[in-house]
């Protein structure tokens, strides 16, 4: 039986060990494949990194049977659960040992000269003025806890690493850094700046 | 451990100011966007149009880099397999 024909939700709960058993070495099959193409251009991915990420996905994914809507493929709700998996710890790896006082204090250095590459400040005015007023905007607007995650998603630091620093759940995090975002915003159109001066001044 | 101990770059400093841009008052978090994000890349590979909730996620891709570097590499085993 191919991928496609098989009734995925229905197998994978099966009553028959030897029909779920089936189900579950095919799928493993599936995501094994599939991360293998998707990380096939990183150095970081050994085949004992694919097996443990195959193996992740497929609890994920068993515990997740109901939230299946059928509005996709299975196979293709499947691998964006492996994927999520997958990543999520490539990430982690890379950012495991860093600390909440750690990323304050870098949100205090904000304001030294060498802490922008040339390339931020560069010679345009606009471009200055827009770093000038976020920087003013993250010292004043926002909670120490709301830097943190600004700060932290200014480094390019995965969500779920904030969210291992604050301290707290998924969801309050996301509102924190949210909420953050909004007051920056705001604060940035009260002074004038729209989003047209911001792709212009950094060419997005 | 200290964070990185580079500069923070254009792109960096841009990204961020572009999701200031972007921010709405509603938006969807990571975990919705993955509950859709299936179906918006087999929407997407169809090149069909875009309903309300697929909206909400593209515009949740366009914030989030991390939601994004994992529907690209869904894109890449789509299109493998096509």
């Amino acid at each position: 039986m191919t991928p496609t024909e098989i009734n995925w939700p229905v197998a994978l709960r099966a009553t028959d060990s030897g029909e779920q058993a089936a189900a579950m070495r095919a799928l493993r099959d599936v995501l094994h494949h599939g991360l293998r193409i998707a990380l096939s251009s990183r150095g970081d991915v050994s085949e004992a990194h694919l097996e443990d990420f195959v193996q992740e996905s497929l609890i994920r994914i068993l515990d997740r049977l109901d939230q299946f809507q059928g509005r996709s493929k299975f196979t293709t709700w499947a691998q964006a659960i492996a994927l999520n998996t997958a990543f999520t710890e490539l990430r982690r790896k890379r950012w495991q040992d860093v600390s909440l006082d750690a990323l304050l204090a870098d949100g205090e250095r904000l304001a030294e000269p060498g802490m922008m590459a040339e390339d931020v400040l560069g010679a345009q005015e606009d471009r200055q003025h827009l770093v000038a007023v976020l920087r003013e905007a993250i010292e004043h607007e926002l909670t120490p806890k709301q830097r943190a995650a600004i700060l932290g998603e200014l480094r390019e630091m995965p969500f779920d690493q904030i969210v291992e620093l604050l301290g707290t759940s998924r969801s309050a995090a996301y509102k924190m850094l949210h909420d953050a975002r909004r007051a920056l915003k705001q604060r940035l159109q009260a002074a004038g700046i729209t989003g047209t001066d911001i792709q212009n001044a950094f060419n997005l | 451990m200290k964070p990185p101990d580079q500069q923070l770059t254009s792109a960096q400093v841009g990204s961020v100011l572009k999701m200031l841009a972007l921010t709405t008052e509603r938006e969807l978090n990571c975990s919705e966007c993955l509950q859709h994000v299936g179906e918006f890349a087999e929407t997407r590979l169809a090149s069909q149009p875009v309903d309300a909730v697929m909206a909400s996620i593209e515009q949740h891709l366009a914030l989030c880099p991390e939601c994004r570097e994992e529907f690209e590499a869904l894109m890449t085993i789509l299109q493998a397999g096509q």
